[in-house]
């Protein structure tokens, strides 16, 4: 028909190649290339955390202790920041352009860590925790500062103004605990010590999931409705705590002035009452925009208001650890509440001389723990260790070490607070490092008054007081009595421990630790008039000043409500500090809402000071 | 749709596969632009104020069109072919000083809200004046003045489009070269332009990667001097290889000078992408990077009606255009190989179709109108999903039927449907 008609073939073949060559990139692009999908998802999708509430954390009869309140990160797309004017920036946030710089290169290494983590956010936090003025600033002018944004979280408020100890403080998540743990980023509150911390995986909650379209510029638009791509998030469980704040109050106001620890259990299940150590600080400081600076002096003000003296410090026991001593030598079967030791003055034997101060003599063993006689527990302790039975001291060593661990001595009780110290039950190997090898009962007759070697912490004196109330066991002490609605409580809080004494050989030790505030006993004058208190008081000798006042307590005699240990230190005698704080604890405790029966006891108490 | 006056056809109607291909086009075209434009937040919620609505109302208008056109007398496209073509000259004309300026070009009216762009229908006009040209009788694709008036047809408008500053609708009319070639014009003309653009790849590629000139040139001239001495008892093609050479080493230089001193820097860049000189993900080869990947994220069989990511956010969009000259990766993106395979189908399928239409015609006019509906519909699609991809530098130009946009879907289904029409009324 014409010429060219057979070129048609060459159209074919023309929009077949293009075709062809076409399809197979493409195929190459969707296909072959598996990559593209997760390269859009990071593009389109942003996802934002959403910080839990903390859990709120009350006592035991429901006062609310710690709460929340929202607060605000300033968070970066580094390879958005472009055009931005530092300067003004710098003077919105009130930071300085070497702050600045130092501030984007972390985020823009923190941002680039988290994308080989596959996050689909290449944002980092710039800036943690901004001050209301910082965020008010920020607020107004973050439209004109491109590829940053704020993401509210939660800081603390106390409703108190006591048990920092327990309660703890949060602070940014350290490098470790960024390591040890993905949940946490850069800026994130965690629980620094106290329950806080012990708690910390309970109590933060769980964070949730936001993810929102956004667009090149990583504007929101809107939240992607898909519940694969949101998860809400979770608060933290109410926490009980087993604190009665009332007492724990009055504990704080009692000790104010003086230097020590009070800490009061319930023996019946563990739980701590109160837990008051002097010098301390108020919770409330470290919140917020101030709480580095504040932190920052209270590390280095000298009398030291960040010790938890109650679960950290150690002190020997003094005469209070004659009830130990005497419970020991029970249960070993060389001590009878008959048995008579007579005191001269003190302790005698050969050069040795363990003082005594001047009482009736001689003393059974009721007596004896009424009166605190040294000489009858020097004499109880060396046939404690020097018993036929096991041949040599060591050996009889050996069993009163025995002894002494199961009385949760010497190794850390297991107290729902980090940082608890073990205090010490000098091992043999100790005894002969510091001895030589050749020691006999009579170099280690101290221990017998609870001096020399052995040191408790305050914790563990309470738990010595709360274990002859229950007449040789106890829980482990816990500062939680409840988490979430179930109440529910790690395993070894609600696990009894036995002691290696029987509970039948109590009752003397208890007749006479109920001597102890009656007139005749050691603690005359403190005694809180109808409340049988089982006391010992105890005077800890101190290498480097006064002497430590100590008292271990607890009442009511039958069925034991609360189980105490009072620390003064350089408070001298015990009964001249520490046993009148203990009784008036027991007073108030047992006899809530009713003024104290011995008011100028408690108005000395109050004013007095020992510093 | 057709009407039975003709005698010579024994099925007088419009073709219907291309009708239907073409409704299918149309309809990926709609559902697409709504995916487009559709709120990633809401379900499915419909508005004639939106963009798919407003696209409705434009393909209302292509049906009234067609209508149109199948009731009318094929005789008007022949007559009024000169006609149109030069009130679409004088338009396109008129819109360099009238029209308002568009991303750079001025190739738009603005009526009010809405806009026309008198170069997409300049196409089509020229279409039809070139094929009442050559089917005029007695006239040929042969001899310089018949010659020159064919170019003369199409670059006219070509020129003129240019200098409304809207390179991409120029460039499409190359496409009438391609419809030459089925009149007459010499292959080895076609074969020369294979050559040139070799030629004017290599240079841009030296060019970059930092040679030397004389290099391009003296590797063309030892080329030529080993073929002039293996063939040197041949006087004939001693000739042709000197003038190749020489011509292929004048053009390299012109090549050189139009690439540094007349392209624009970021049309340099546009091309150096395409050929993979350089790779910018973060700026210059930004929204190639982005557009790859929507078209990658589709993967085998999509992301599903409205589940695309990529083009949902309008101007702020990680490939703006999603609706428009960027609604293949919407397409790739939500539908995956599998529905880019049955777009290709379509699409390439209307253009088969087309060239056997084409070859049926009994008349040149008829034939050459075919021919340039075909060419015209390829040079689109070739451009604007070779740029999607990355295989043809971004050149900003809708696909035919598919894109939002009353002007191109008017200007696309008047061409495709007066072909139609004539090639309804065949004798």
């Amino acid at each position: 028909m014409d010429l060219h008609s057979n070129r048609r073939i060459v159209y074919f073949l023309v929009f077949t190649v293009v075709a062809l060559v076409y399809l197979g990139k493409i195929f190459s692009l969707q296909v072959l290339d598996k990559t593209y999908e997760q390269k859009a998802i990071n593009n389109a999708l942003n996802k934002i955390t959403i910080y839990p509430a903390r859990s709120i954390i009350y006592d035991r009869n429901g006062k609310l202790l710690v709460y929340n309140i929202a607060i605000y990160d300033l968070l970066v797309f580094p390879g958005e920041v472009k055009e931005l004017d530092t300067s003004e920036f710098c003077r919105v946030l009130g930071i300085t352009r070497e702050d600045f710089l130092h501030r984007m290169q972390q985020a823009a290494l923190n941002a680039k860590k988290r994308q080989k983590n596959n996050a689909y956010n290449k944002s980092a936090v710039f800036y943690a925790n901004l001050s209301t003025r910082q965020y008010t600033a920020m607020q107004e002018n973050l439209f004109r500062f491109g590829g940053f944004y704020i993401e509210p979280k939660t800081d603390r408020l106390y409703a108190v103004k006591g048990g920092a100890h327990v309660l703890g403080y949060l602070g940014e998540a350290n490098d470790r605990a960024l390591k040890g743990d993905p949940y946490y980023r850069p800026g994130d509150l965690v629980g620094i010590t106290g329950i806080e911390n012990t708690y910390e995986e309970f109590i933060r909650g769980m964070k949730g999931i936001r993810t929102v379209w956004q667009d090149r510029t990583y504007r929101e638009h809107g939240e992607v409705k898909d519940d694969e791509f949101n998860k809400p998030a979770v608060a933290g469980p109410d926490m009980y705590s087993s604190l009665d704040f009332d007492l724990q109050e009055f504990g704080e106001q009692l000790l104010n002035g003086k230097r020590g620890s009070i800490v009061a259990i319930e023996p019946g299940t563990g739980e701590i009452l109160a837990l008051v150590n002097k010098p301390d600080y108020d919770p409330n400081l470290l919140v917020g925009e101030a709480r580095n600076n504040a932190y920052r002096a209270l590390v280095t003000d000298p009398r030291k208001p960040l010790f938890n003296r109650a679960i950290k410090g150690t002190y020997p026991p003094g005469s209070t650890f004659k009830t130990v001593t005497a419970l020991i030598a029970r249960q070993e079967g060389v001590l009878k509440p008959g048995t008579m030791h007579g005191c001269y003055g003190g302790y005698h034997l050969g050069s040795l001389t363990v003082g005594c101060h001047p009482h009736g003599s001689p003393l059974d063993l009721k007596g004896a723990i009424t009166i605190s006689c040294n000489a009858y527990f020097c004499q109880v302790f060396r046939d404690v260790i020097d018993n036929p039975k096991y041949g040599n001291v060591k050996t009889g060593f050996s069993q009163l070490e025995k002894h002494l661990r199961s009385f949760g001595l010497g190794s850390t009780l297991g107290v729902d607070l980090p940082g608890e110290s073990s205090g010490n039950v000098p091992s043999i190997k100790q005894l002969d490092r510091r001895h030589g090898k050749s020691w006999k009962s009579s170099t280690v007759i101290s221990l017998s008054i609870g001096q020399g070697e052995i040191l408790l912490t305050p914790m563990q004196m309470a738990n010595v007081a709360a274990i002859i109330a229950n007449r040789g066991w106890f829980y482990t002490p816990h500062l939680v009595r409840g988490i979430g609605p179930r109440r529910s409580l790690p395993e070894k809080y609600t696990t009894r421990r036995y002691t290696s004494v029987d509970s039948s050989l109590f009752k003397v030790i208890i007749d006479g630790m109920e001597g102890v505030p009656k007139p005749g006993g050691t603690a005359w004058g403190t005694d809180v008039p109808d409340i049988a208190i089982c006391a010992k008081t105890g005077t800890a000798q101190n290498p480097h000043g006064q002497d430590h006042s100590l008292y271990i307590a607890f009442a009511p005699r039958y069925n034991p409500k609360i189980a105490i240990a009072v620390v003064v230190e350089n408070g001298g005698y015990g009964a001249t500090w520490a046993a009148p704080i203990a009784n008036l604890m027991i007073e108030h405790y047992l006899r809530r809402n009713e003024p104290s029966k011995n008011p100028g006891m408690l108005e000395r108490m109050l004013k007095g000071a020992v510093l | 749709m057709g009407s039975a006056r003709s005698a010579g056809n024994e099925n007088p109607r419009l073709d219907a596969p291309s009708v239907w291909l073409y409704a299918g086009l149309v309809l990926i075209g709609l559902i697409n632009i709504y995916s487009a434009t559709s709120d990633p937040n809401q379900g499915f919620h419909f508005s004639f104020n939106s963009l798919a609505g407003r696209q409705m109302m434009w393909i209302g208008g292509a049906v009234l069109l067609i209508l149109t056109i199948a009731f009318a007398n094929v005789a008007v496209f022949d007559y009024f072919a000169y006609g149109f073509y030069a009130l679409i000259i004088l338009l396109n004309i008129a819109v360099i000083f009238l029209g308002r300026e568009v991303a750079g070009a001025r190739s738009w009216f603005g009526f009010g809200g809405v806009g026309i762009q008198p170069s997409e229908f300049a196409k089509a006009a020229t279409a039809l004046a070139l094929a009442r040209f050559l089917g005029t009788y007695g006239i040929r694709f042969k001899g310089t003045r018949n010659v020159f008036i064919c170019l003369g047809l199409f670059l006219l408008p070509m020129g003129i489009i240019l200098g409304q500053n809207d390179t991409g609708s120029a460039l499409v009319f190359l496409a009438f070269f391609l419809v030459l070639y089925r009149e007459g014009l010499p292959g080895g003309l076609l074969l020369t332009a294979l050559w040139m653009a070799i030629l004017g790849i290599a240079r841009i590629v030296m060019t970059s990667r930092g040679v030397p000139h004389f290099w391009t040139y003296g590797i063309l001239a030892v080329l030529g001097a080993v073929i002039i001495w293996f063939g040197r008892k041949n006087r004939q093609l001693v000739i042709t290889v000197s003038l190749i050479t020489i011509s292929s080493i004048v053009f390299s230089l012109l090549v050189g000078f139009a690439y540094t001193k007349i392209l624009k820097s970021y049309q340099r860049d546009r091309i150096e992408l395409t050929l993979g000189l350089i790779k910018d993900e973060q700026g210059k080869g930004y929204h190639l990077h982005q557009s790859r990947i929507a078209i990658g994220a589709g993967q085998l069989v999509g992301r599903g009606f409205l589940k695309g990511t990529q083009t949902k956010m309008g101007e702020k969009s990680f490939v703006p255009e999603g609706h428009t000259d960027y609604i293949f990766c919407t397409i790739s993106e939500e539908w995956g190989f599998a529905g880019v395979v049955v777009f290709f189908l379509i699409y390439f399928g209307l253009l088969f179709r087309l060239v056997s239409l084409a070859e049926r015609q009994s008349t040149t006019f008829g034939r050459v109108l075919g021919y340039s509906v075909a060419c015209i519909l390829f040079f689109h699609i070739a451009i604007n999903i070779g740029m999607t991809i990355g295989m043809v530098p971004t050149i900003g130009i809708p696909l035919p039927f598919v894109s939002f946009g009353g002007s191109s879907l008017w200007a696309f289904t008047l061409l495709l449907f007066t072909f139609l029409k004539v090639d309804e009324k065949r004798r």
